[in-house]
């Protein structure tokens, strides 16, 4: 199905190790272990959109060819609840036996970051129960939230963010069988706005392709623009002139409008703090409450009471505290 | 008005003297204050909301066969009207030359701004020519001292609850009503004493039906005790009792979490305000800690935070009367949440096909309608019509609001 995806992310995923763009030594080493046929568990960390799905995906394809699917499980640690169910899904796709030559299936286990320690636990277990029938292979933003004990059952593989080179010659590909009309200064500006993320700028391009096929960089600033939670810079404003209940209403309509999460809207907070009509050593003040509570939310914390607590900093902020 | 339309509290209220419940001792005394009048010319009956204060004094009228004269709080009393009306009252005899029994119902409402209202109330005491009642909540306030030593005083009390539920079941054999015993023992005991508003309740639960009023007598309550919570976490000195404040709610601490956030932006400002948002914030983090490591000593941190903290927040504490707001955000978010639910369908479908979390397509939301208002994605997805015309009802929007229609070929 996704072969013919018309979703480009899905459309111009790679399909082979030598289709992959920037991560040479990794695609390497994985051609290797995957040669063998006999992979071990493995690790894959680093930023979103670095390639880790994809690569994961090449490995069970050149493993099992057509019988991939039967072979395959792809879980998301952050859409399952609990370990209960990853654990349950774990042992009623092991327990059937391999298709094709290929003695053990791969279980890929997307975002293991978003696990809890218990879980995380439970999920050691889990491994060396099932090593004889499964291969897993985990993959996470930051290797620093996974157990030892996990990272030590398993092969890392650390995934840089890709390089302009490496985001330009997927743009060029998309371009050419898209036929669209690209230049470079519009791709030196999806990659800016990108931050190594592959997807973000794939998804951006067919965003901007659904308008006109000629992709100006004055379309793609303009998507990026509107695409920022921009209310944002009111809901401060409003805080710094002391008005706390039209900051809070504010907040709270931006956030639910678009289900804009906690954390991505304290981003956009940090970022505009710079922009804002106050004194420099308040920024700097506001930018470490900023961190303070990007922490407690991080750490479980209501994002909601949270926010709050940092807009009333920035009202005390508008009356020069 | 046909007697069925008035409320039970006037149908019912007490003609004669020995119809009083409750109150035996209390009328005693009155009965003395008239026989030996006019020793005292004005007699004060002081009691709490519905024991029979105004009752006591028509039902009286009634049998010493006396005409009523009364002022309420309705009424201005200021000096100027009280020598205007009350005055000629005290000394003039009746319309049918009968006796008279001047009432000033309700003196707690006699205000500063009823200028002078007071001292000419005292001044019409020393000249009248018939006796006075004054009725009051509370005869104590320094404001009545000089008042209190012009008049003989009677406590009335609380009634107790069996007097109240006995009063109830007279009323509803009166009006053949029947009503579960369990009910109306939740209004007499609810009532604290005070007939008028177990009448009053009486009254709810026969129109609406016992119990949806049983539901709402408990609503009411949980809202009467959660005021009173933030009241005293808002405004009262900050000290040891406050810590245990919320050792003697029934309610869950998270709902009361949410009451807090809700309502101190209605008390607090600038720094104030700030340093409760930290003590909440904090609070919350520990919640947050209990539940992850179910670690359940936290709790007396985070209730520690969210009272003493809340409360510590500002030492200049204000007196005003606050109406708190019931938490609306919960609410917000559902109903938000109804609305989203064609959003959410359609990005679990995306997020089936693209290898990703539903959390990560998420962070498309802006960019999805773009994409996905294309005939064969929505093919490839199997997205229904109703999520179509969501796509592509949003995706007009879009382009609307960002001015992407610029960038368009003809």
């Amino acid at each position: 199905m996704e072969e013919n995806s018309n979703i480009w992310t899905e459309k111009y995923r790679p399909k082979k190790f030598e289709e992959v763009v920037g991560q040479e030594d990794i695609i390497k080493k994985v051609i290797n272990l995957t040669k063998s046929l006999n992979i071990p568990h493995m690790l894959f960390a680093g930023p979103a959109g670095t390639g880790k799905s994809t690569l994961a995906l090449i490995v069970v394809k050149e493993l099992y060819g057509i019988h991939w699917k039967e072979n395959y499980l792809e879980l998301n640690a952050s859409d399952e609840r609990g370990i209960d169910i990853v654990r349950q899904k774990v042992k009623d796709f092991a327990r059937t036996k391999p298709l094709g030559n290929t003695p053990f299936k791969v279980i890929f286990l997307d975002e293991a970051d978003a696990l809890t320690r218990e879980a995380q636990q439970a999920l050691r277990r889990t491994m060396e129960n099932f090593t004889s029938t499964c291969r897993f292979i985990l993959s996470c933003n930051y290797s620093s939230k996974i157990l030892d004990p996990i990272q030590s059952r398993c092969v890392v593989f650390r995934f840089k963010m890709l390089e302009k080179k490496d985001i330009e010659k997927r743009i060029k590909i998309i371009a050419e069988r898209e036929n669209l009309q690209i230049d470079p200064k519009t791709i030196e500006a999806l990659y800016e706005d990108s931050e190594g993320d592959c997807r973000r700028v794939i998804n951006l391009l067919q965003a901007a392709a659904s308008i006109s096929p000629t992709i100006s960089e004055e379309l793609i600033n303009t998507l990026i623009s509107a695409a920022k939670p921009g209310d944002i810079k009111i809901v401060l404003e409003y805080a710094l002139s002391g008005d706390f209940l039209k900051a809070k209403e504010k907040l709270l309509e931006v956030m639910l409008k678009e289900s804009v999460a906690g954390t991505d809207i304290i981003k956009s907070i940090q970022k505009e703090i710079w922009n804002l009509q106050i004194d420099n050593e308040l920024k700097v003040k506001l930018t470490e409450k900023t961190g303070e509570i990007e922490f407690r939310m991080v750490e479980g914390s209501d994002e909601f009471i949270q926010l709050q607590a940092l807009l009333a900093s920035f009202v005390m902020a508008g009356r020069g505290m | 008005m046909t007697n069925k339309q008035l409320p039970l509290i006037e149908k019912y209220r007490v003609k004669r003297l020995e119809d009083i419940k409750g109150q035996d001792l209390a009328i005693q005394d009155i009965k003395t204050f008239f026989k030996a009048f006019p020793r005292k010319k004005a007699l004060i009956l002081n009691g709490p909301a519905g024991t029979g204060k105004t009752s006591v004094t028509i039902a009286l009228a009634k049998e010493l066969n006396l005409e009523l004269f009364e002022l309420n709080a309705s009424d201005l009393r200021n000096r100027a009207k009280l020598e205007e009306i009350l005055k000629p009252a005290t000394l003039q005899s009746s319309l049918f030359n009968k006796g008279k029994i001047i009432l000033m119902d309700e003196a707690d409402g006699i205000t500063a701004s009823d200028r002078g209202g007071l001292p000419e109330l005292i001044a019409v005491i020393e000249k009248t020519h018939f006796p006075i009642i004054i009725t009051a909540n509370d005869i104590w306030q320094q404001k009545f001292s000089l008042l209190r030593q012009k008049c003989q005083l009677v406590n009335l009390k609380e009634l107790k609850d069996s007097t109240i539920l006995e009063i109830l079941k007279s009323v509803l054999q009166k009006e053949n009503k029947t009503i579960k015993l369990e009910t109306i023992q939740t209004i007499a005991k609810k009532s604290r004493g005070d007939v008028r508003s177990a009448l009053n309740d009486l009254e709810a639960a026969l129109s609406v039906g016992e119990d949806e009023f049983i539901s709402e007598l408990y609503e009411r309550e949980k809202e009467e005790s959660i005021f009173n919570l933030l009241k005293v976490v808002f405004q009262a000195p900050t000290d040891k009792k406050i810590i245990d404040i919320y050792n003697s709610t029934e309610m869950q601490i998270d709902e009361i979490m949410l009451w807090v956030e809700e309502n101190i932006p209605k008390e607090y400002s600038g720094k104030a305000l700030y340093k409760a948002f930290e003590s909440l914030s904090k609070a919350d983090v520990f919640k947050g800690r209990i539940y992850r490591q179910q670690y359940w000593r936290f709790l007396v941190y985070q209730n520690f935070l969210l009272s003493a903290g809340i409360s510590s927040a500002t030492k200049l504490k204000s007196n005003k009367f606050t109406q708190y707001l019931r938490p609306s955000r919960i609410l917000k978010i559902w109903m938000s949440n109804q609305k989203n639910a064609k959003k959410k369908s359609i990005i679990e479908k995306y997020s089936q096909q693209t290898h990703m979390s539903k959390k990560k397509a998420q962070k498309y939301n802006f960019f999805l309608p773009l994409i996905l208002n294309n005939t064969n994605i929505q093919k490839q997805l199997d997205i229904d019509e109703k999520e179509q015309e969501y796509i592509q009802e949003k995706a007009g929007a879009i382009i609307v609001s960002a001015g992407l229609n610029r960038f368009r070929e003809n």
